[in-house]
């Protein structure tokens, strides 16, 4: 697996700024934006090139992609991956919620009266929500099925269980899953929009917390019946709120309906989970109702945390980066607190990270639409 | 290897073609019809009607009928969502908005924004707390979502909703995505054995870029306008039309479905 966002580039990186407790976040720089907020920006993006037949996929979610890509010899990985099971069984699940937008917004920027858009933003496979999919597929030359799923801040979470259901399904015999989006204006106004954007580093479950930082993130896995990685996927669950396109339902009853079923999934019950990597958006509600759905599922909450003060919301990534966050706590045996945290919202939020070996970690994914997804990965046995 | 399942209702909503009724005659050699207002979705209230963007409605109507024939509340099926290009419409209105006024962009177009703007209508309309995804597989959309659809019958006894849409682009980006005619299909699967079945059918995938049914013209020439339509090929076979029909893919495979011999 692999990780690429605002606190590192790549797992080493990633997990040096995870002990130093050293956040990615930065006061906005982004081009054409003038909001007073917090981002998770990654360097290097700008500078990535695609070449080639590549170059049809030009967009910053793409280049975020293959600077992803590039790291902890992923790209390796799955060529080793490939001289075991053929590609055209090797499935390609990625998550996204902003794809190609940051050209569809320069495009029109950049277009004349005649409302026609410049040559280089005519890339048909950009500007559509499979972009980085099909762009992932191309780059590791996968020839299984080849999917999107884009369900806003739940969206790489859910790649995990459409993997395990097609390998499940004989449809494929092993996947590569991941998430990737990028920063734009279309999320940066349009949270704005709703009053969600701190103009402090986010600070998720801190009774004093102001908003969200948004920010973005490209990180991918091997999903495989059988491996020695870095944990096991034992459970999933996917529930919808029926609630409010943007509001979580009051009482979290969509998430801990996620949270459950992930748990029945595993056969497991609440006292075998020993950390939740959690949503943990940072917004007034979001926490608050977050909070009260691991108390209705767990009598005895584990120890829980966002970490979304390294990265910021990563929204469309949220979901492969903190899986990637939950599968380190297993293998590294330190379960990361939040960052920016002084008074937290309950008393099972985590204030001071620790060194603990634990068997099973859930991580929970939520987004608008009502979209709830939580994962649990347990510790592979040696 | 192959999956075996039953469709036990199916819907369609596009232009000359408003509803299965209208489809069964056009299959059987009568003209579209002339376009008549879709009735209105039954699952929004007035005032959800105004806000719901433009991709719900469309993919509303057809997955509305597919759950009617199906005799299930839209309520009770896993349902998946599956789009080439999303809401072309707020896509448009959110570029414009940004390259002119970012300030005023409005916070309901922006959270309709999202792909599974119509995935989340329908749970909050229906009341449907269970899986409800939305995918994408660009010009490809028809066979992923029938690919995730299916995937989910070794999971759940429950049915499962799969509706495939895609709308015109707005403005500019016309020239990119030329569909002229809007498309909403959907059917209802379920594992095999179902006494609701209205065909019983077996899928095994096949490299295969090009779709495959003996059509009518009048339908055959949707498939290259809009890539949503690849879902017709099977729509014709659930209506009884074609033993053997593909649902191709440019990238990763397509889907060869035949009926199951009774």
């Amino acid at each position: 697996m692999t990780l690429t966002c605002a606190a590192g580039t790549g797992l080493p990186a990633v997990r040096s700024a995870l002990a130093a407790g050293r956040s990615g976040l930065r006061a906005n720089d982004f081009p054409h934006c003038e909001l007073d907020t917090w981002i998770g920006r990654v360097d290097g993006v700008e500078d990535t090139v695609l070449a080639g037949d590549l170059a049809e996929f030009d967009c910053r979610n793409n280049r975020l992609a293959l600077l992803g890509l590039e790291q902890d010899d992923f790209i390796g990985q799955v060529e080793a991956l490939k001289s075991r099971v053929a590609a055209d069984r090797i499935a390609c699940v990625i998550g996204t919620s902003t794809a190609g937008i940051g050209v569809t917004e320069a495009a029109y920027r950049e277009m004349g009266e005649d409302e026609v858009f410049q040559a280089r933003h005519r890339l048909p496979r950009v500007h559509t929500p499979h972009t980085s999919a099909a762009f992932t597929a191309r780059v590791l030359g996968l020839d299984g099925p080849v999917l999107t799923i884009s369900t806003a801040c739940s969206s790489s979470a859910k790649v995990f269980a459409s993997a395990a259901r097609l390998i499940e399904a004989g449809l494929a015999d092993a996947a590569v899953v991941g998430g990737v989006d990028s920063l734009c204006l279309s999320v940066l106004y349009g949270f704005h929009s709703l009053d969600l954007v701190s103009d402090q580093p986010c600070r998720p479950f801190d009774r004093a917390r102001k908003g969200l930082s948004l920010g973005e993130a490209a990180g991918f896995a091997i999903v495989e019946k059988q491996g020695a990685g870095f944990g096991r996927l034992l459970g999933w669950g996917e529930s919808s709120d029926a609630h409010h396109m943007a509001s979580p339902h009051p009482e979290g009853a969509g998430a801990a309906a996620a949270m459950a079923e992930a748990l029945t999934r595993a056969r497991l019950s609440p006292a075998d989970i020993g950390y939740i990597n959690c949503h943990g958006t940072a917004t007034s509600l979001n926490d608050e109702v977050e909070a009260r759905a691991i108390a209705s599922v767990f009598e005895r909450p584990p120890a829980a945390a966002s970490t979304k003060g390294w990265t910021g919301h990563t929204l469309g990534a949220a979901g492969i980066a903190e899986s990637v966050f939950s599968l380190l706590a297993l293998d590294d045996e330190f379960l990361p607190a939040g960052l920016n945290l002084d008074d937290p919202e309950s008393d099972f939020i985590l204030t001071e990270s620790r060194h603990e070996k634990v068997d099973a970690v859930l991580s929970n994914s939520f987004g608008f639409g009502g979209s709830n997804c939580s994962l649990i990965f347990g510790r592979v046995s040696s | 290897m192959s999956l075996e399942f039953d469709v036990i209702g199916a819907g369609i909503a596009t232009t000359g073609i408003p509803d299965w009724e209208a489809f069964l005659a056009v299959l059987g050699g009568q003209p579209l019809v002339e376009d008549r207002k879709a009735p209105p979705s039954a699952l929004l209230s007035p005032r959800e009607r105004r806000r719901a963007p433009r991709a719900a409605k469309l993919s509303f109507a057809a997955a509305e009928q597919a759950c009617a024939m199906a005799g299930l509340e839209p309520s009770e099926p896993i349902a998946v969502f599956s789009s080439g290009m999303g809401d072309l419409d707020i896509t448009d209105y959110m570029c414009r908005t940004l390259k002119d006024a970012p300030e005023l962009l409005s916070p309901t177009r922006f959270h309709n924004s999202v792909h599974n703007a119509a995935s989340g209508y329908w749970s909050i309309g229906a009341g449907a707390t269970g899986d409800v995804t939305a995918i994408s597989g660009w010009r490809d959309s028809a066979a992923t979502g029938l690919l995730e659809a299916l995937s989910r019958l070794g999971e759940t006894e429950q049915p499962i909703l799969l509706a495939v849409y895609d709308d015109l682009a707005q403005g500019p980006m016309r020239a990119l995505w030329p569909t002229e005619h809007a498309f909403s299909g959907a059917i209802v699967v379920t594992r095999p054995g179902s006494p609701k079945a209205i065909a019983r059918l077996s899928a095994k995938t096949i490299r295969a870029r090009e779709d495959c049914a003996d059509l009518p013209a009048v339908l055959a020439e949707r498939i290259p306008d809009n890539p949503a339509a690849r879902l017709l090929p099977l729509l014709a076979q659930v209506a009884g039309h074609g033993q053997t029909i593909t649902v191709g893919a440019e990238q990763g495979p397509g889907l060869q479905i035949s009926a199951r011999p009774a």
